[in-house]
């Protein structure tokens, strides 16, 4: 009969009920919307980042991302492959050498990260294959290059044209090779392209001088979410193996992006503060509509307490009302967020005016807004707890109320 | 057998800052099938007196006695718990839940109660035979005329089987009839069924069927009953 009686005092102001109702509609489908672009950018941006380059595991000499120094190569790291073989969660591996050097044509010139990759293990870990838009990916063959769109323009080249790259080797002796560009790729990420180029390892290695050593092993593991137990199974491993881990670093993506892990950590920051500012507009609303509702029902409240019911009945009927508002506003916005979000899930919203924007944040042009479990929960909770909560100071404005005062107020 | 005492019973209202007496040195008891009527001009004091009977309000000075227990110490909490099951309580106003139906109004006492659905639809059906107000189930006050919707208010106020029933001044807005027909069926149940009716009025057709009178003057009996 609660229920009953929560809804019939809703609708007996049917206007006030839609107005305050309509709030929390747009404030669930407003939050449902932000927060489904959040996760599908947060997403999207990993995405880009773990599939251009980062995989799920790298690993390296310890220290290597600080200076990425050539002679900072994996110390035997044969056996580390051999431990990696054994891993079933383990799907894909692949080896690299990186150096950071300079890519001259004969127009102009730049300073490049030079990833030495096996071409064919490479298309496991990484999807720079797919980004391929002009010419094809690399096949082994030696002196072929894979540069991006935005370097080809800057050196002024284009497919079958040469470029001499040059580095300096372990000894600190510039080496330079001739390569012929046989691919352009374009990343979703503009400060990728600037610098990244491909050529077959065994060129990085000579131009390198550092025999058949590797710099990094790319990892892909069966889940992306597990990454960190992974890192600690394969550490495990390699110790296990007798391999000596001291000199060598497993790093999960989330280590390896920390700087975007950061941001997206204060993307969700603000994501609270948003929920916050949205609940507390409904907040005050409840707060006000069921202060209205109170003062209107002051008499009816007295009879309550006249025929027995106790406080702490009147305090739950009350906040029962708020809730249900609260429920039920909750239900049709998280609908409605639905419908505007089905569309704009499939198709995406393309954000490609802001296309350098996006690129400088590892975006493509369209984003592709994403529902998940954190997404759902947060719209679904938040409306009906503060709907819930703005009705404790009516509820305890009613209940502080004498039987005598409250039957003799007009 | 007594139901209510009344010792010593005085009440002062601050109203706007201003002590008001409303009631003085107040003494009365109630017996179980007693009829009462506390009668006397506006301002004297009744619906006060009436208020503190029934633990609506508390006395600044003085003690209650229900069923020999003092109710003038209670917590709000106890004092709700007693009202629920021992006192009902008809209002001049009627005071029925606009959202209920006549049905729902009834039950909603024995809902507080705890008593299960089919229990207390039961036994509001009955009720509302009784009082000849069984085709009134499912209609809402504002489609009821006044004599109904006292009537259903009698209804509610009985139908827990409480040790007494206030009514303060239910004729009052009703019309000579309405009201005749209100009182028989409060004197019917009084006196088959020993319900103990406690009346604040200065109508004369309700101080006339008064088994015991108290008068009130300036907050004070005036008559012994």
């Amino acid at each position: 009969m609660f229920f009953k009686i929560a809804i019939r005092n809703l609708l007996r102001n049917k206007r006030r009920t839609l107005i305050i109702l309509s709030s929390i509609i747009i404030g669930v489908a407003a939050t449902l919307i932000y927060d489904s672009i959040n996760a599908g950018m947060i997403d999207q941006m990993l995405v880009n980042q773990i599939n251009t380059y980062y995989s799920h595991i790298q690993i390296h000499k310890k220290g290597f991302n600080d200076n990425r120094l050539v002679t900072s190569y994996i110390p035997e790291y044969k056996k580390v492959e051999d431990v990696l073989k054994k891993q079933k969660y383990i799907t894909a591996y692949s080896n690299r050498v990186i150096a950071f050097g300079m890519l001259s044509s004969a127009n102009s010139s730049a300073g490049i990260s030079m990833i030495g990759i096996e071409p064919e293990r490479e298309k496991r870990v990484s999807d720079i294959h797919k980004m391929v838009i002009e010419g094809r990916y690399p096949s082994g063959k030696l002196n072929e290059i894979l540069i991006s769109k935005r370097m080809s323009e800057k050196l002024e080249v284009t497919l079958g044209d040469k470029v001499v790259a040059m580095a300096a080797d372990i000894n600190g002796k510039v080496n330079s090779e001739l390569f012929r560009i046989v691919g352009i790729y374009r990343s979703h990420t503009g400060e990728f392209d600037k610098v990244f180029v491909y050529v077959p390892i065994e060129n990085a290695r000579t131009i390198l001088g550092i025999g058949d050593n590797v710099s990094e092993i790319a990892v892909i593991t069966s889940s992306a979410d597990s990454t960190f137990s992974y890192k600690k199974q394969l550490t495990n491993a390699l110790k296990d193996s007798g391999y000596k881990t001291a000199d060598t670093e497993v790093l999960t993506y989330q280590e390896s992006l920390a700087m975007i892990m950061y941001l997206i950590d204060i993307w969700k920051q603000t994501s609270i503060i948003i929920y916050l500012i949205i609940a507390l507009a409904v907040l005050f609303g409840v707060i006000n509509t069921m202060l209205m509702s109170v003062f209107e029902r002051v008499n009816e409240i007295g009879v309550l307490m006249s025929i027995g019911m106790k406080n702490s009945a009147i305090f739950r009927m009350i906040v029962l009302e708020a809730f249900m508002l609260g429920l039920v506003g909750t239900v049709v916005g998280f609908i409605v967020g639905i419908l505007i979000y089905l569309p704009l899930s499939h198709n995406g919203i393309n954000l490609g005016i802001y296309s350098e924007s996006m690129s400088s944040m590892g975006l493509n042009n369209i984003i592709y807004p994403e529902l998940n479990l954190m997404v759902i929960i947060n719209s679904l909770v938040v409306m009906p707890l503060a709907t819930a909560v703005g009705a404790f100071y009516p509820a305890r404005k009613a209940i502080k109320l004498q039987p005598t005062d409250a039957m003799r107020y007009v | 057998m007594e139901i209510i005492r009344l010792e010593n019973i005085s009440k002062i209202y601050q109203d706007h800052g201003i002590p008001v007496q409303a009631l003085k040195d107040v003494n009365l008891e109630i017996d179980k099938g007693d009829f009462v009527v506390i009668a006397g001009p506006s301002g004297s004091g009744k619906t006060t007196l009436l208020n503190i009977i029934g633990s609506l309000d508390i006395p600044t000075e003085g003690h209650v006695f229900l069923e020999r227990d003092n109710l003038t110490h209670k917590k709000k909490r106890e004092l709700s718990a007693i009202r629920l099951r021992k006192i009902g309580f008809i209002f001049q106003a009627y005071n029925l839940l606009p959202v209920l139906t006549a049905l729902e109004n009834i039950e909603f006492s024995m809902m507080l109660l705890g008593l299960p659905d089919k229990e207390r639809h039961k036994k509001a059906m009955k009720i509302m035979e009784e009082l000849d107000i069984a085709e009134l189930a499912n209609k809402k006050p504002n489609k009821m005329s006044g004599g109904q919707q006292q009537r259903v208010a009698v209804a509610r106020a009985i139908v827990n089987d409480p040790l007494l029933v206030l009514a303060d001044e239910p004729t009052a807005n009703l019309d000579t009839k309405t009201a005749n027909g209100l009182l028989d069926l409060m004197q019917k149940m009084n006196e088959e069924k020993n319900i103990t009716f406690v009346f604040s009025s200065h109508d004369k057709k309700v101080i006339d069927r008064a088994k015991k009178l108290f008068i009130l003057k300036d907050g004070m009996i005036v008559n012994g009953n």
